[in-house]
């Protein structure tokens, strides 16, 4: 095994004792001894998830002032930041780890991490809303329906929690999609062609062939994927073919068929030089994206900043008082804290 | 009793531009539930990470309460960690009742299960004890009921709670918020019915 310091006999016993307890269906927690790669491929794999997230946000974002109603612009902005949220889910399991936040989010403002392709495709019409949420968000929990299953504890709880959340998002695209889908002829043809650009991304989101997949099979037999790409793209397909033409829509895919034999659902070649062009960056928003995200956060820094000032003088003020021998003056504690309504 | 290993469940409080320390959180669902540590927040202050908590950890039902503490101050093992001290005895220490004990006390969170749970552990109950070593005895001994994973004293005097005067302003919203819930969205094979039916607008 490439990457694993496995030369002493201790470290032999340790890694024997560790995949028992995985087999045993007990879960690592963190302070619980781990093989170094196992560490790093769950920092590896955790931390683009919440960069994913995060970046997550801007396609669907950038459309929450056009909501054609008041119910969508709710809905929309619920899952926005759903999205935000699920991130930090995921950047503390990622912390328990020994990487600090600070860390995943530079490497990510700097270019330097990886986060899903399908977010640097753009977002051109509003049915993207509704087509982002039935297909990427469901190819989404079928993906983190498998990690809830992790071994690495605190990624399966984070998995779990985001689960129940994102079904919620995974629907509502798919009642709004349906409604386009029977709706006016203008209707019907914006979702046909949300569909027609979002089909494809949304399988290659589930990540390259098994074949192409060296890290897979480690991966598998330290619990942390309980499934294989190809095992959750089939998944995906099974559920999401039918569903799409039921809603009258057609899936761009000249050679999709279901295979009477298996039971399965067949699509046609994936064009991974498209896959592997977005990842390394050159895709369509990548640029944009990115800015997006550096504007932000450099927008914010005053906040931060005012923030860390407050709570140090607070500090100060306290301690100041402590050594005079008064009484500090209580902490702005919760218990006065007013809901900001 | 060999070397204790007591660890903070986060090395990483340096402040820095983006990273205010880590707080642990506490949610409480109902009154008839225990608290459970559901994740971290980084924030400036207590009050900065109870709303924090609430925004990360509570958008949807339910929720009545929220601790938060400064992660330095949850002190946590393993089970591989406590390896060799489950059967020691609670150490002749002065009782936290007795006048003069100068003990500090320690909120307990049990991981108890490897079910699927999108929750770490459940509060149990709380120890006094003049040393963490002396609680982290104490605590192996009186929850015992229930097999310890993992379990974290966190320092008492270092928890921050929500305001239960205003725990409705600060909770209640999530529960009219119904367009969050998947059961208001109609299932695939209603799905399936519409299509071939027509939907109703």
């Amino acid at each position: 095994m490439p990457g694993l310091p496995l030369s002493d006999a201790e470290e032999q016993r340790l890694l024997a004792a560790f995949e028992a307890r995985i087999n045993a269906g007990e879960k690592i927690e963190p302070g619980d001894w781990m093989p170094a790669e196992y560490r790093r491929q769950l920092i590896r794999m955790i931390s683009q998830h919440a960069h994913s997230e995060w970046v997550g946000m801007l396609p669907e974002g950038e459309w929450i002032t056009s909501a054609p109603s008041l119910r969508r612009k709710l809905i929309l902005i619920a899952k926005v930041q759903d999205e935000a949220g699920h991130g930090q889910y995921l950047y503390h399991a990622a912390e328990t780890l020994g990487i600090s936040r600070e860390e995943m989010v530079d490497a990510l403002l700097e270019g330097r991490a990886k986060y899903s392709s399908v977010f640097n495709y753009p977002t051109l019409t509003w049915a993207d809303v509704g087509m982002i949420g039935w297909l990427v968000d469901g190819a989404a929990i079928k993906n983190q329906v498998m990690l809830a299953g992790a071994s690495y504890g605190p990624y399966s709880r984070a998995m779990v929690r985001i689960c129940a959340e994102e079904t919620f998002h995974h629907k509502q695209g798919q009642e709004m999609i349906r409604r386009y889908a029977a709706g006016t002829p203008g209707q019907r043809k914006m979702a046909q062609d949300a569909l027609n650009r979002w089909w494809w991304p949304s399988l290659m989101m589930l990540g390259p062939h098994d074949s192409d997949s060296p890290n897979t099979p480690q991966l598998k037999r330290w619990g942390v994927k309980v499934k294989t790409n190809d095992e959750v793209r089939q998944e995906f397909l099974d559920e999401h073919a039918p569903d799409l033409m039921a809603a009258g829509l057609k899936i761009p895919d000249p050679d999709l068929r279901f295979d009477e034999e298996t039971g399965h659902w067949v699509h046609g070649p994936i064009d991974w030089d498209e896959f592997w062009r977005v990842v390394k960056g050159d895709g369509p928003c990548n640029a944009e994206r990115l800015a997006a995200r550096r504007k932000a956060h450099d927008e914010g820094r005053w906040v931060r900043e005012a923030m860390a000032a407050h709570a140090q003088r607070a500090a100060q003020a306290a301690s100041a008082a402590h050594s005079d021998g008064t009484a500090a003056e209580p902490e702005p504690s919760a218990r006065r804290a007013r809901a900001d309504g | 009793m060999s070397e204790l290993r007591p660890r903070a469940t986060s090395d990483n409080a340096a402040p820095g531009d983006s990273q205010w320390p880590r707080w642990e959180v506490l949610k409480q669902d109902n009154e008839r539930k225990a608290h459970q540590a559901v994740g971290s927040v980084h924030a400036a202050d207590a009050e900065h990470a109870l709303l924090m908590a609430r925004t990360v950890f509570a958008r949807r039902p339910s929720a009545v309460s929220m601790w938060v503490a400064p992660a330095a101050c949850v002190h946590a093992w393993t089970a591989q960690e406590l390896e060799g001290h489950a059967a020691e005895a609670v150490p002749a220490g002065p009782a936290p009742s007795e006048p003069g004990a100068a003990s500090q006390r320690y909120f307990v969170v049990r991981k108890s299960s490897n079910r699927r749970s999108m929750t770490f552990g459940d509060l149990v109950g709380e120890v006094a004890a003049p040393t963490l070593e002396a609680a982290l005895a104490r605590a192996l001994s009186e929850f015992a009921d229930a097999p310890i994973l993992a379990l974290w004293l966190i320092e008492a005097d270092a928890v921050v709670r929500s305001d239960p005067a205003v725990a409705d302003p600060w909770f209640g919203p999530a529960l009219d918020k119904t367009y969050k819930q998947q059961s208001i969205y109609s299932s695939s094979a209603v799905a399936r019915k519409d299509a071939e039916e027509g939907v109703p607008e």
